[in-house]
């Protein structure tokens, strides 16, 4: 009786739908699945389960009395390298701004934002700039896009390198320039603890503009003449154009701009490895470079699982927003 | 068709034969020695290195020695570490800090030395180097050996002669000739000198040493920053500049330029590792000469830098006695001296003195025995546990202070406080 229920199910299922599971496609995606569990999906259970462990291996295996140094962790006699269960000690203590782990993880959500909030937007309107400038038919053009582009092409480890020289104090072309523009403030960026934080910005502008502006510049290129024409008949001036016309136009461009560019702030680390690691309080980790020091540096295992789940969430959280987004503007006009 | 098919048998089989030939002439007895060697100097370490190793292979047909060079110190130990965490194939030997020895040893990388070398060749390092050498990682009293001295250094004062005998100046012998000195040598393109300090810690302890006050002692659980030593090394750090004007103000970021700055004459004086003579020797076009910090009332002082040779952990026994047998050689008086002379580190071992190679290289080279016997001053590197985590602690401090944020004595109060908050977990 159940069988062929099921079964008048399965006909109706099988003739409403398709009638036959085609496995080859899903034998072919299988490799890239295989690929995304191993080192995606996998690891993000990984660190789920261990930012809830205690655990220092630079720390030696000896048994004393102590709370571990978290909150909600009772004293008692057990080894000060672990690994010991303690929950979710680690968040507690990270939204728990008196504490040392709370301090330090204001600071880097602080510093992370301001880097976001700092380079984004001014990155974006330099790569539109940029796109209007080089989007013309002139001789000689192709060399200016690619002077533009030039910083995109060089790793971040070579930019940041470069920027080292530029900012020396003294004689470094940056300096040099702003005191030509009347400047008199310190000139050591990379180890003055105020500055640290926008020597990586200035950095992250100048090598991230040329790469949005190729979106741009493409995007530009998709415009439609015949709105421009019709506009000129209408006796639209330049300003109308651009405001009217290519801004609203290339509201898509902007915004997937917008989301790469944030995500890529999120996930910057190489040019703060080579340009700031002289600077020691934190007054310009970031957070991907936090996580890097507190795994490695400081081998502190639980806390670089925690933060990498804060990691996670936000980045899982401005994906969901730009799925969202893009979502709705599929759906609409 | 006969004749091709054998054409190819013939050159797969000489294939074969010249990759499998030299092992299958060696038989089992090939034993593979691979090190972690960190570039931290400016010399062809690499050229130098594969010279050694084939020189000692020539003398040990059973040894083969691999050097994998792997980036800096921070990476030699975070791939050891991982490579450890991830049950990769590990080396048998790697060149790390000498600090990094209780973050090696308590995470299981590395083993004792102990029962692999005689205590004829231990008693012919110079005791400094051995400062950073010793564990008791199992608190039975005894301390085990787990680093052997390799590249090892010292903080130096380089001072231009010529300028200070135009000047009818001695080299400064304590705290108050060092700042005068520097101050009447201080002119409009030149500073009187220089000490890089954007990672303090190192270039400042032979002045804090020079108070009487190392920052750490013996123990491992134990730092001094809040004495009134390290508080006034650190204020005469700030005198240079608020009262003698002879540094550049603030937090001097200039590790890799100081040499140069000297070698051409736009530092009189410069705090630097003895791994840059080779490069002073070779560019400046003026006599000068090197020697430990003054004290704050006379005497010289200096600190111990550099890596050491670990065993790393899981090494059977039949290997580590082939990887001691080769330290055994790496580091014998000969070869430690030909190391020293070729790229600046100071020699090991105390009999390497008296080698032809190193009294030939001293008549070319007087500042390399001014450099070698700043050995004698030295103290102990800054090394506890949770080094890190306490370094980061006074590197903080110790910037801000040169920032101007705040006095000697309050950061020194509140660093103080702070390490030993990260010392109290282990009960000390």
């Amino acid at each position: 009786m159940a069988t062929n229920t099921l079964d008048t199910l399965r006909t109706t299922w099988t003739r409403r739908v398709r009638p036959r599971l085609k496995p080859l496609p899903y034998l072919l995606l299988l490799p890239t699945l295989y690929f995304v569990f191993l080192f995606t999906i996998l690891p993000t259970f990984k660190v789920l389960r261990d930012s809830q462990i205690y655990y220092h291996p630079n720390r030696p295996d000896r048994a004393l009395d102590t709370n571990l140094q978290l909150p909600g962790i009772e004293p008692m006699p057990r080894s000060i390298r672990g690994p010991h269960a303690v929950g979710f000690s680690y968040f507690r203590a990270m939204f728990d701004f008196n504490s040392e782990i709370g301090r330090q993880f204001r600071q880097v959500m602080v510093n992370t934002l301001i880097y976001v909030a700092a380079t984004v937007p001014s990155s974006m309107l330099l790569a539109f700039v940029f796109a209007t400038l080089v989007n013309r038919k002139v001789r000689g053009i192709g060399l200016a896009r690619v002077a533009f582009f030039y910083p995109t092409m060089l790793p971040m480890v070579s930019a940041a390198t470069i920027w080292l020289f530029f900012f020396t104090p003294g004689y470094g072309l940056f300096n040099s320039t702003l005191r030509f523009f009347g400047y008199s403030g310190p000139e050591n960026w990379i180890i003055n603890p105020s500055l640290g934080l926008w020597a990586l910005v200035i950095v992250a502008i100048w090598k991230n503009a040329g790469y949005f502006m190729i979106f741009y510049l493409a995007g530009l290129q998709n415009l439609p003449d015949d709105v421009y024409e019709a506009a000129s008949l209408d006796g639209a001036n330049w300003w109308v154009k651009m405001f009217r016309i290519t801004l609203p136009l290339l509201k898509r461009t902007t915004l997937f701009v917008s989301v790469i560019a944030i995500i890529g702030a999120f996930q910057t680390i190489d040019h703060a490895l080579v340009m700031t690691y002289e600077l020691v309080t934190g007054e310009a980790d970031l957070l991907l470079y936090e996580i890097y020091q507190q795994r490695f540096v400081l081998q502190n295992y639980g806390l670089a699982n925690a933060l990498t789940v804060v990691m996670i969430v936000i980045l899982l959280g401005l994906t969901l927003v730009n799925f969202l987004i893009s979502e709705r503007d599929e759906d609409g006009p | 068709m006969k004749k091709r098919r054998s054409f190819v048998i013939a050159l797969v089989a000489s294939l074969m034969a010249l990759s499998f030939g030299p092992s299958l002439v060696a038989g089992q007895e090939q034993t593979t020695i691979e090190i972690y060697f960190p570039i931290a100097v400016d010399s062809p370490i690499t050229e130098i290195l594969e010279e050694y190793a084939a020189a000692y292979e020539a003398e040990n047909p059973g040894v083969d020695i691999v050097w994998s060079y792997e980036g800096g110190y921070p990476d030699v130990k975070t791939k050891l570490l991982t490579t450890m965490e991830g049950g990769g194939d590990l080396p048998e030997l790697a060149i790390m800090l000498a600090t990094d020895i209780y973050d090696l040893r308590n995470a299981e990388a590395i083993q004792p030395w102990d029962s692999y070398l005689s205590e004829e060749v231990l008693a012919d390092f110079f005791p400094a180097w051995l400062a950073n050498s010793y564990y008791d990682y199992d608190q039975d009293g005894e301390a085990e050996l787990y680093g052997i001295p390799f590249q090892r250094s010292t903080v130096l004062l380089f001072y231009n002669r010529d300028l200070l005998s135009e000047a009818g100046l001695e080299p400064p012998t304590n705290w108050d000739e060092l700042a005068t000195t520097a101050q009447q040598l201080t002119t409009d393109e030149r500073w009187g000198i220089l000490i890089p300090n954007s990672w303090p810690y190192w270039v400042f302890q032979p002045f804090a040493i020079g108070t009487g006050q190392n920052i750490v002692s013996e123990s491992d659980t134990e730092v001094f920053f809040n004495t009134e030593g390290v508080i006034s090394a650190l204020q005469f750090w700030l005198d240079l500049f608020q009262v003698y004007k002879a540094t550049p103000e603030g937090v001097q970021s200039n590790w890799g330029d100081a040499p140069g700055l000297f070698a051409s004459g736009d530092a009189a004086m410069i705090v630097h590792s003895t791994g840059s003579l080779p490069s002073v020797v070779q560019n400046a076009g003026f006599d000068f000469g090197v020697s430990g910090l003054p004290g704050r009332d006379g005497g010289f002082y200096t600190v111990t830098g550099g890596g050491n040779l670990y065993l790393v952990a899981g090494v059977d026994e039949a290997t580590a006695q082939q990887a001691a047998d080769f330290v055994a050689w790496l580091t014998s008086p000969e070869m430690a001296v030909d190391w020293s002379i070729r790229t600046g580190y100071i020699t090991t071992r105390m009999s390497g003195l008296e080698t032809e190679a190193w009294q030939a290289y001293i008549e070319k080279v007087p500042q390399a025995a001014e450099a070698a016997a700043t050995i004698e001053q030295a103290g102990r590197e800054f090394s506890v546990q949770s080094l890190a985590e306490v370094r980061d602690i006074f590197h903080g401090y110790v910037l801000r202070v040169l920032g101007g944020e705040i006095s000697p004595e309050e950061a020194m109060a509140a660093a103080q406080q702070e390490a030993d908050a990260i010392l109290s977990i282990y009960g000390g």
